[in-house]
């Protein structure tokens, strides 16, 4: 009886949502229009449509390219993709037209007395493999490293540290994920744990607030971005923007809050306290899966060579961490953070609320931040403290930069103290990956080497001989990146670029691997919201182009590790998934078999009995919690996540009398990173032809500098002269300068510091003192 | 004693009431000033939030069903202006000639609507904050001219050209100062129907639409430094 007054009930509501989708079909102007408005452009109806993710962020839309005649004509959101739903931005539209770029790197290039020499790819390989060879046996193994990328494909991720970390038996392998991710790492791992977000993309259909901490998603995640206005339109959803300059994302969003730079510190102890004060707290949450530490302070920066520093956590009461907050209170917050106490208890008010749903989302502003693991943890614990975490439309979401900034460089673990399972310093999971790469187990070394930046040290100072660069731009990409050019220059190292199209890294090479684009190889990715992305290879890529992963093998098999890389030409994308996911079986961490991927625009993972995991350390949706409470947060021994305190501690270096302003950096929505793509994109290019320095219409009004005025920014380390815009895209507080960093011939980070998080060891690029000179 | 009680008491209130009227005559004097500085530090990025300007209404324009008969074309857009991107005239009569505008203007022009006199859809002003309208439009009172005139009208950017692939986005053909606010021409029932948006509701138009007309020094072609 009660079946069928269910499947009744059923019935009654398909036939509700049937005759609502036939008068909405009726009135939406589109299908009408359509006719009229796309009369002029070719239907496309030969094409045929390839199914893949997106090139560019983090965000992991699914595109489906149009083939013509094994040409890549079109690109079009995949309806089917959960995360974007058939949407793309500007960026994702036009990506294919890059591939027909008149410089394109079609065919190896070595430098042979000061000129490059177009080479046959396997004599090229050769070289490589040689010099490499060569340079162990002169050397020892820590003299080689390798520099890969967050947008490095699964595939190409795990050969690298196969390689290196396996075969050769090195550690000097990290990748330029640990400029953009490597404190939301940390952050997740004191206080979980567990990497990666707990949440997913549908947290947005849910949630009553979003937070955004110093996060212009507008244009940096614009495809999530627009899930967030369509909810606000809807359900009338509020978004918060919290951050250091008026931004696209400002204007949209229902309140725009501004702080001082380097203080969202202060201001997130200062949510917490008025937490605690007002009797917010979730008292049940915190006892049954919290625990109160702390760590040790006065970390310094990291500007010198060789810095070294290790955390020492150590627990404490409830009550100590509630007197540590009263130096947090609102008004003495207020003073220095330039938040009002208003704005401040408005914030606090959103999270205390327990019948408000809350999201803080952050990227960059958070993460390239000299304390940035300490805000990712600051920001985890109002969540802790409230208990609004783990649920649907409830929860702290780190957003990733890149494609596969989790897929490979988190997940695979291409840095330097990383297996694909576990770290490098534990016995277990070095035994683990000796067992599946079929390595003796002391080939690889317990000891991690160099991050980033402290390869390129490292080079610049000689200890490193040999270097090779996959899938990245290093000399546009690091900080202070004067120095490490210089460094690159040198004799005492061999350069080894793989990239498609000539940069300012290929510059400095000694051989120029041409590299296979996108959609001209296979691969996988991961984005943000752990979710796994396969795409097959769609057209042949020109000339003598190789996909990196297949680079790395070629130079394995010469190297002698040929039995080690056993994988065929044509499927050695799929073989090397394959065998890289034994090493995440499991409930914690299981990755989707290839069938799955090939047929679903991706899947999440833990992937459990056939199914995604939306909601990580909740019971309702993750099969691996197992305490028998409502949540289990499983990646710490005890089951239970860490509020962590830890105070406000000033930036690297503020502005003085002799260099005034805050430089902050970024991004714009036109342009990829260090552009070497989207620059070759007509289109992109035209709406966004070079760099510029954006000030406060005040400061330009008292240095008498108009719009379009060349100046030249200066800092301790360096200059970079640029167009000044006032009142354009972007609105930097009073006493503060922001520059996007995508062109090449304005090198800001000639002007920027290498200071960075000694927990994570990021740079921070959104704060370092300079002047401003009108040129 | 009594009697001096009563005095001294009235004493008392009478010059506390002159104090205090004194003292709040001085604060009503001094309210009278209001420091007329000037707060440049306002949050506004012109040229980003008009995008948004009319994002409230774009739920309600998706909604909106066609209404063929009334609808404008872009004929008639481009008909009313002198060149393509010049303020267009006023097609019709103005009842009160003293008025800069403002608010009987708004009226019509600020949110739209049918207007029966006209039997048309009141086009939405894109800038409803500059009331000065009649500053820029102007009406047309005869259709000769003083003397000839061989003023060459450009021709108005084309619809359905502006993609760079199929399926691409169309970028931006024209310049959008003043009319920075996307949904005011492209949505609703006044919009031309060969420039009306298919999915007004996404708001932030120019995450996928840019402009290809910024105004920039034109470099050339990218040649690298060695």
């Amino acid at each position: 009886m009660s079946a069928s007054i269910e499947s009744r009930r059923k019935f009654i509501k398909k036939m509700a949502m049937l005759s609502a989708m036939t008068a909405a079909a009726t009135m939406f102007p589109g299908i009408i229009f359509a006719e009229e408005q796309e009369s002029n452009i070719p239907n496309g109806n030969n094409l045929d449509w390839k199914k893949g993710p997106c090139r560019f962020c983090g965000v992991g839309c699914g595109i489906l390219v149009g083939v013509e005649n094994e040409k890549a004509v079109a690109v079009k959101g995949d309806p089917k993709c959960e995360v974007n739903k058939g949407l793309l931005c500007v960026k994702g539209y036009h990506q294919i037209m890059c591939i027909d770029a008149k410089d394109r790197l079609t065919h190896a290039l070595v430098k042979k007395n000061g000129t490059y020499v177009k080479t046959p790819i396997s004599e090229a390989l050769d070289l490589v493999a040689s010099k490499m060879k060569q340079t162990i046996e002169q050397h020892g193994k820590d003299s080689v490293a390798m520099y890969t990328s967050g947008q490095s494909t699964i595939p190409e991720g795990y050969v690298a540290s196969k390689l290196m970390k396996g075969a050769i038996g090195t550690n000097n392998l990290d990748c330029n994920a640990r400029l953009c991710m490597a404190s939301a790492v940390a952050g997740f791992l004191t206080t979980f744990g567990a990497d990666e977000p707990m949440g997913c993309y549908e947290d947005i259909d849910h949630a009553d607030y979003f937070i955004t901490w110093g996060n212009n998603m507008a244009e940096m995640h614009p495809v999530l971005f627009s899930r967030m206005l369509e909810q606000k339109n809807r359900r009338g959803a509020k978004i918060v923007d919290f951050a250091t300059r008026t931004s696209r994302s400002s204007m949209a969003a229902d309140k725009s809050i501004l702080f001082e730079p380097q203080t969202d510190l202060a201001v997130a102890n200062a949510i917490c306290y008025e937490i605690i004060n007002n009797g917010w707290v979730n008292k049940s949450f915190v006892e049954k899966h919290c625990n109160f530490s702390k760590g040790l302070t006065n970390m310094g920066y990291g500007t010198e060579d060789k810095f070294k520093f290790k955390d020492k956590p150590t627990g404490i009461s409830f009550e100590e961490y509630k007197a540590f907050l009263e130096d947090y209170t609102p008004e003495k917050v207020a003073k220095y953070s330039k938040v009002s106490v208003k704005d401040i208890k408005y914030l606090a008010n959103i999270y205390g609320d327990p019948n408000k749903k809350v999201v803080s989302y952050w990227c960059m502003g958070m993460n390239q931040h000299t304390r940035g693991t300490w805000i990712n943890n600051l920001v985890y614990n109002i969540h802790l403290l409230t208990g609004k975490i783990s649920q649907p439309g409830n929860g702290p979401f780190s957003l990733t930069g890149q494609p596969s900034a989790c897929g490979t460089a988190r997940e695979v673990g291409t840095f330097t103290h990383k297996l694909p399972k576990g770290v490098v310093m534990k016995e277990k999971h070095r035994r683990l990956a000796a067992k599946i790469w079929k390595v003796p187990y002391e080939n690889i070394p317990a000891k991690p080497t160099y991050h980033a930046t402290e390869m390129f040290r490292a080079v610049d100072r000689g200890d490193i001989k040999f270097i090779w660069t996959q899938v990245t731009n290093p000399m546009v990409s690091l900080p202070k990146v004067g120095r490490y050019t210089k460094g690159m220059e040198k004799e005492s190292c061999f350069v080894v670029v793989s990239d498609v199209f000539p940069t300012p890294t290929s510059d400095v090479a000694d051989v120029i691997l041409p590299a296979s684009w996108h959609i001209e190889k296979g691969g996988l990715y991961g984005n943000s919201e752990r979710r796994t992305q396969h795409w097959e290879k769609m057209i042949d890529g020109p000339g003598e182009t190789m996909d990196d992963a297949w680079m790395t093998i070629e130079i394995a098999k010469r190297m002698g590790y040929g039995d080690l890389f056993p994988y065929t030409k044509e499927g050695h994308v799929e073989e090397i998934y394959t065998e890289y996911r034994q090493f995440h079986e499991g409930s914690k961490h299981g990755m989707a078999p290839l069938e799955v991927l090939q047929k679903e625009s991706g899947a999440i993972w833990p992937y459990v009995d056939g199914k995604s995991t939306q909601w990580r350390f909740n019971a309702e949706y993750d099969p691996a919690c197992s305490n028998g409470e409502d949540f289990h947060f499983y990646g710490k021994p005890d089951g239970k996540a860490v509020i962590w305190q830890r105070p406000y501690e000033p930036a690297a270096e503020s502005p003085d009398n002799d260099y005034p302003f805050w430089l902050n950096t970024g991004r714009v929505i036109e342009h990829w990173h260090t552009g070497s793509m989207t620059r070759r994109i007509p289109v992109l290019h035209k709406a966004m032809p070079h760099g510029y320095v954006e000030l406060h219409p005040d400061d330009a009004d008292n240095m008498s500098i108009s719009n379009g005025e060349m100046v030249k920014i200066v800092s301790r380390r360096g200059s970079c002269t640029l167009p000044a815009s006032i009142n354009e895209r972007g609105l930097p507080t009073r006493g503060q300068v922001f520059v996007p960093f995508f062109d090449e011939n304005m090198m800001i980070n000639d002007v920027t510091l290498d200071a960075f998080c000694p927990i994570s060891k990021e740079p921070d690029y959104k704060k370092c003192a300079v002047k401003v000179e009108k040129v | 004693m009594k009697r001096a009680g009563i005095i001294s008491l009235f004493v008392i209130l009478f010059i506390a009431f002159i104090t205090v009227w004194n003292y709040s005559y001085y604060q009503g004097l001094e309210e009278a000033y209001i420091p007329t500085t000037y707060d440049s530090s306002s949050l506004i990025i012109p040229s980003e939030e008009g995008v948004f300007k009319r994002s409230k209404f774009a739920l309600e324009y998706a909604k909106m069903p066609i209404d063929a008969t009334h609808e404008r074309s872009l004929a008639t857009y481009y008909k009313n202006r002198a060149f393509p991107g010049a303020p267009p005239s006023i097609p019709h009569e103005i009842q009160q000639d003293g008025t800069i505008g403002e608010n009987s203007c708004l009226k019509c022009h600020e949110n739209g609507g049918f207007v029966d006199k006209y039997n048309a859809y009141s086009p939405v002003t894109p800038h409803p904050e500059m009331v000065n309208c009649r500053q820029c439009h102007v009406e047309q009172k005869t259709t000769g001219n003083f003397k000839e005139n061989y003023f060459a009208k450009n021709n108005p950017p084309k619809v359905g050209v502006n993609n760079a692939l199929i399926t691409s986005p169309p970028m931006i053909p024209h310049q959008i100062q003043m009319r920075e606010n996307c949904l005011s021409c492209h949505a609703g029932p006044s919009a031309p129907k060969e420039i009306r948006v298919t999915h007004p509701e996404r708001v932030n138009c120019r995450q996928c639409h840019v402009p290809s007309t910024i105004e920039a020094t034109d470099n050339g072609i990218f040649k690298r430094g060695n």
